[in-house]
């Protein structure tokens, strides 16, 4: 066979057609989850209010997380204290840690961070759960049976998910900040009184809540997102197992652009 | 005989992607009777099923239930003709996270306005019709295949409804449980007078009990008749299917989409 040669511009069509499909894909996608949060919202102040799957949620999502938020906390302060206290020594600047460690952990990583470990968890947990229901006929038996499936199972999640969100990035930035202490402490001497007045004295209350409110619009990727990603499975337990995955993926980076985004609107207030 | 049309199908096509499963579907069921519809796998038995309470809209053709147009009513407007129609899903569908009492309660809550007494006595009373009294606390992981048929089944009658439909029964399951459930669909039509569709490849349930049967083939209703009708049909996929002779398959003749 003669080789044909390379055309240029059928390969930029097929680049470009690749790369329409993908950004349509990605377009379609975050409409259908805008489309189920906006449906979750009206639904959630329809009566009844379905009080006792909210707080059972709270309980899934929020105190069962508790040690995957306490671990990353704890070890994020330890680390950014160790990295801190050892760079700004270069400087003769190592009292400053304190400093530094607070405003990273309340503006930045203790939100993000704890985030992505719980969206890990959670979002993992809600796609597997939900995208079982949708493969054995339940979500249709939800709607056969005269209740709404946005209703029963999302509004919970969501609410779930924005209240205890919050709460958990504050979990983080003290745990973080007292693991972040002790290190430097332990390791550099620098005395624990002094590192919580320096942290204190720095953190403005925009900072710490420009940190906590991210953290109710994480909480909204976290469930909507896994329980589209649950909605839409298909194709039995392979498709539980590839729903769970993807929704792992999306939560993870959404987290990381929705991070840009609102840090960029908060930045400019 | 026009009213005792209580569910009507006409004109309907579906199709998923470029899988076309009706392509002009046509049938009446008629108030009271049982109705079977066979055909192979694949032909969209179930569809026709989800197609009656809203859960499928067709692409085009209308289905109307009771002198109203299922397929015109938005999911509000669905409620109460699900309040009507009840459904036993192939798999059962039970809820996982709730007790077999808390699976029958839901259309109770959903549906109707009863205090925690009335349901728990509906509860028993539907446990006892299905023969499996005192169980209202076991979880669905604890039921075998037929037990969880059975529970689904009492869940369905639970508000009694007066149309119920079964989507592959007795798929699955061994034969005792399979005329078990055969009994049970004879049973709760006695008992509440319902009217029954039942989509089954089972022939032998389907003989038992059925007063017609539709065969689904070719993308619509191909054939229909009372069992005696059927069981004496010479219509060659008529005959095949029931006979079960190898000649028969859902794609014979071709089937192109239009």
């Amino acid at each position: 066979m003669i080789p044909q040669p390379l055309r240029i511009d059928i390969a930029i069509e097929n680049v470009l057609s690749r790369v329409g499909i993908t950004v349509r894909g990605a377009v379609e996608y975050t409409g259908g989850v805008m489309v189920m949060f906006f449906r979750s919202m009206r639904a959630s102040v329809r009566r009844p209010f379905e009080w006792r799957s909210v707080v059972e949620q709270i309980e899934i999502i929020g105190l069962q997380s508790m040690p995957i938020v306490v671990l990353t906390a704890a070890f994020t302060g330890m680390v950014m204290a160790l990295q801190y206290a050892h760079g700004m020594a270069r400087f003769g600047a190592q009292m400053y840690t304190g400093k530094l460690v607070a405003l990273t952990l309340t503006r930045e990583l203790g939100p993000v961070l704890t985030s992505l470990m719980v969206g890990g968890r959670v979002g993992a947990g809600i796609a597997a759960e939900i995208g079982s229901m949708a493969v054995t006929e339940q979500i249709d038996a939800v709607r056969a049976l005269g209740a709404d499936p946005v209703k029963k199972l999302v509004v919970p999640r969501v609410l779930a998910a924005m209240f205890i969100m919050p709460f958990l990035s504050v979990c983080t930035d003290v745990i973080g900040l007292f693991g972040g202490m002790a290190v430097s402490f332990l390791e550099y001497d620098i005395p624990m009184g002094f590192f919580a007045k320096s942290a204190i004295e720095i953190t403005k209350f925009s900072d710490f809540f420009s940190g906590v409110s991210k953290t109710l619009f994480f909480g909204i990727i976290i469930a909507v997102v896994g329980c589209y990603q649950g909605f839409r499975t298909r194709g039995g337990t392979e498709g539980v197992g590839r729903a769970t995955t993807e929704a792992v993926v999306i939560i993870s980076v959404g987290i990381l652009i929705a991070d840009y985004i609102l840090t960029k609107l908060f930045l400019s207030f | 005989m026009a009213d005792d049309v209580i569910i009507s199908y006409r004109g309907v096509k579906k199709a998923f992607g470029g899988n076309v499963i009706y392509d002009g579907l046509d049938l009446d069921i008629l108030r009271g009777e049982t109705i079977t519809v066979i055909g192979g796998s694949g032909t969209g038995k179930s569809v026709m099923l989800k197609m009656l309470i809203g859960l499928l809209r067709p692409d085009a053709g209308h289905v109307w239930f009771d002198g109203a147009e299922v397929t015109a009513l938005h999911e509000d407007g669905l409620i109460p003709v699900r309040r009507r129609i009840a459904m036993l899903f192939q798999g059962a569908a039970l809820f996982d996270s709730l007790t077999v009492a808390e699976n029958i309660e839901y259309p109770l809550r959903e549906h109707m306005k009863m205090n925690h007494d009335e349901r728990a006595e509906r509860v028993r009373e539907v446990l006892d019709l299905v023969g499996l009294p005192g169980i209202e606390a076991m979880k669905p992981a604890e039921l075998s295949g037929g037990m969880k048929k059975r529970i689904g089944l009492a869940r369905a009658i639970a508000v009694r409804p007066e149309v119920i439909m079964y989507d592959e029964p007795t798929t699955g399951l061994d034969p005792i449980n399979t005329s078990r459930i055969n009994e049970l669909i004879v049973r709760t039509r006695e008992a509440l007078g319902v009217t029954s569709i039942v989509v089954t490849h089972d022939m032998a349930s389907a003989f038992k009990v059925s007063d017609r049967i539709a065969m689904l083939f070719n993308r619509r209703i191909s054939a229909v008749g009372t069992v005696s009708e059927i069981s004496r049909s010479d219509d060659e996929m008529v005959r095949s299917f029931i006979e079960g002779r190898p000649a028969y398959s859902p794609s014979f003749p071709p089937q192109k989409a239009p």
